[in-house]
């Protein structure tokens, strides 16, 4: 069920594709929403190992504009709930990720993504 | 103060024993001292110096090997120095004189003791002169004695034969039961609402999930999903769990709802499945390195499933490259869903690259927690150490042994704070030290597995 933290994380890996090959494009999504336990903690830790513009770019487009466009210094609670939301509580079903550079389609069928690459495309 | 206190293991996985307890140790904070210098991990009684009694309570709730922890009172080799040691610490035990309930246990490791013995253990004790009750259902306090005899499996003898002629008696106060090991049957393979024939045993994979320190807040990776044995556990200890599999298949199943997402729901920890994704590791999509505090797998090693990585065995030729072109580029319409070919993964060169990937991966301090099978006969501790690069020590190192094999569960640590480029899974030399030649034991696993384990002829 990809969720925004995974494809925060994922970038296309195809043969010299090196550059500009991050955030891959959402095409076609359906979203469903489900609840997770808000751990803090975590969400803190983790805040340093996000791409914060291609997080509030996928967030915007999917329909949440509660997260500002520069990432804030103070954490508060409001917005570590918001953060919580947007990183781990937005599923998308189906749909499919395009890379902005090689233009790679990768298909989500069922939630799970398909990052496999195709013969001619590794190394 | 530091106290003693007497442990009692599961008769199970005794190698697993030690690498459990300092795991938990270090997941609570707290450390431990073993009052033996060199413990034996094959005795089911050991004795463990600790500041609380909590920590006792801690390791018990979460430990799958540990049965009983007792205060410990004594133990010696004959009940007269056991009862002069008893004595000597009579602090221990003074304040449950007065009026505190209590019952004795009469017990014995690799034997019976018969119950008119038991009895008179029971009255041996009396000078302890206990004013309190007995209550053999709900006590105020339990106290239990246990004879330790040597092991004579396979042995014909008499009932009771020998009774008598332990090696050692144990005393102490119960202090908390395990209560871990109930979850082995909670994850019960067979009564999962969906598995695989590599589906990995209940008690194992939680063995595997305490080695990763998993809890509340942490990220855990699978690179070798499958059927997702170890995010079950690894969720309901709190860490959400990315998988990752070359073939979806695994991870689907039949029908909508993907397989994994099914036990995952059964088991109540449906959202710490962080996500699951199709790819093969040697080829992954993974942004940034940093990212996980443990990788926790069981790597297939070609007996039920092998692995594999994409590629042919043998490069196209000229034609069919230029006819697996055309077909990608205009596929007409019976053209069949594209699928990339796999090429097996040999399993001295997926070792190798999968504490590359960790060191990537993992954030410092991370752990790496693998099982990899090795030939009991060929095996040397080399085996493991080899495949290491800077940056990542071994912390434990346990045999499950199977008689002419076994696997060997790998808990391997990031030392180090800096960051790693992504391997390339191609060189040969780039992981390990490359001081021997020496080929590890688990090196070419399945062809001798099913070689039988001779000798190539």
């Amino acid at each position: 069920m990809v969720r925004l933290m995974t494809h925060n994380l994922l970038a296309c890996h195809a043969k010299g594709c090196t550059t500009n090959n991050f955030p891959l494009a959402l095409k076609d999504v359906q979203i469903e929403l489900r609840e997770s336990d808000f751990n803090p903690d975590f969400l803190k830790g983790f805040l340093p190992k996000l791409d914060w513009p291609a997080l509030v770019l996928a967030a915007r487009q999917l329909g949440d504009e509660t997260l500002p466009l520069q990432q804030p210094e103070m954490l508060d609670d409001e917005f570590l709930k918001n953060l919580h939301h947007v990183l781990l509580e937005i599923h998308i079903e189906e749909g499919s990720m395009t890379c902005p550079n090689c233009a790679h389609v990768y298909p989500i069928s069922n939630g799970i993504p398909n990052m496999l690459l195709a013969e001619h495309e590794i190394g | 103060m530091k106290s003693k206190y007497l442990f009692f293991f599961a008769q199970a996985h005794h190698e697993f024993r030690l690498p459990e307890i300092q795991s938990l140790c270090e997941l609570y904070g707290f450390e431990v001292r073993f009052v033996e210098d060199e413990p034996d991990p094959t005795k089911p009684f050991m004795i463990i110096e600790m500041e609380k009694e909590e920590h006792a309570r801690l390791l018990a709730k979460r430990s799958i090997l540990i049965k009983a922890v007792y205060d410990y009172y004594g133990h010696a080799a004959t009940y007269e120095e056991l009862h002069s040691i008893n004595m000597q610490n009579r602090d221990k035990w003074e304040k449950y004189i007065p009026d505190t309930s209590f019952r004795f246990i009469v017990s014995a490791y690799n034997h019976t003791i018969p119950q008119r013995r038991q009895r008179e253990v029971v009255e041996t004790f009396a000078y302890m002169d206990f004013l309190g009750k007995i209550d053999m259902k709900t006590p105020d306090i339990t106290l239990a004695v246990f004879e330790e005899y040597n092991l004579r499996h396979g042995v014909t003898r008499a009932k009771h034969e020998g009774d008598g002629a332990f090696q050692q008696v144990y005393f102490g106060r119960l202090v908390v039961t395990g209560s871990a090991r109930s979850l082995i049957a909670t994850f019960d393979v067979k009564k999962r609402a969906y598995f695989g024939n590599t589906s990995m045993e209940a008690e194992i994979s939680l063995l595997m999930a305490n080695q990763t320190l998993a809890a509340p807040g942490t990220l855990l990776y699978d690179p070798f999903m499958g059927t997702g044995s170890m995010a079950y556990p690894t969720g309901n200890f709190g860490a959400m769990v990315y998988g990752s599999d070359i073939d979806g298949r695994q991870m689907r199943g039949k029908g909508d709802t993907p397989g994994v997402y099914k036990a995952a729901h059964q088991y109540g920890i449906s959202s710490k499945i962080a996500d699951l994704c199709t790819f093969d590791v040697t080829h992954n999509p993974w942004r940034r390195g940093d990212l996980f505090d443990a990788i926790i797998t069981d790597p297939p090693y070609g007996v039920r499933a092998g692995a594999k990585r994409l590629g042919r065995k043998r490069d196209l030729t000229p034609a069919q490259l230029e006819a697996y072109f055309e077909h990608r580029t205009s596929p007409t319409a019976d053209t069949q869903p594209y699928i990339p070919p796999t090429k097996p993964y040999e399993l001295s060169q997926l070792a190798v690259d999968l504490v590359l990937l960790a060191r990537y991966l993992l954030k410092p301090n991370g752990r790496l927690v693998f099982f990899l099978p090795t030939v009991n006969e060929e095996y040397q501790e080399v085996d493991i150490y080899s495949m290491l690069c800077p940056g990542m020590e071994v912390l434990a190192n346990s045999l499950q042994d199977f008689g002419s094999w076994g696997r060997r569960l790998v808990t391997i640590r990031k030392t180090t704070a800096e960051s790693f480029p992504p391997p390339t899974f191609e060189s040969k030399t780039e992981g390990g030290d490359g001081q021997d030649d020496r080929a590890p034991a688990h090196k070419d696993f399945r062809e001798k597995y099913f070689r039988g384990f001779k000798e190539a002829g």
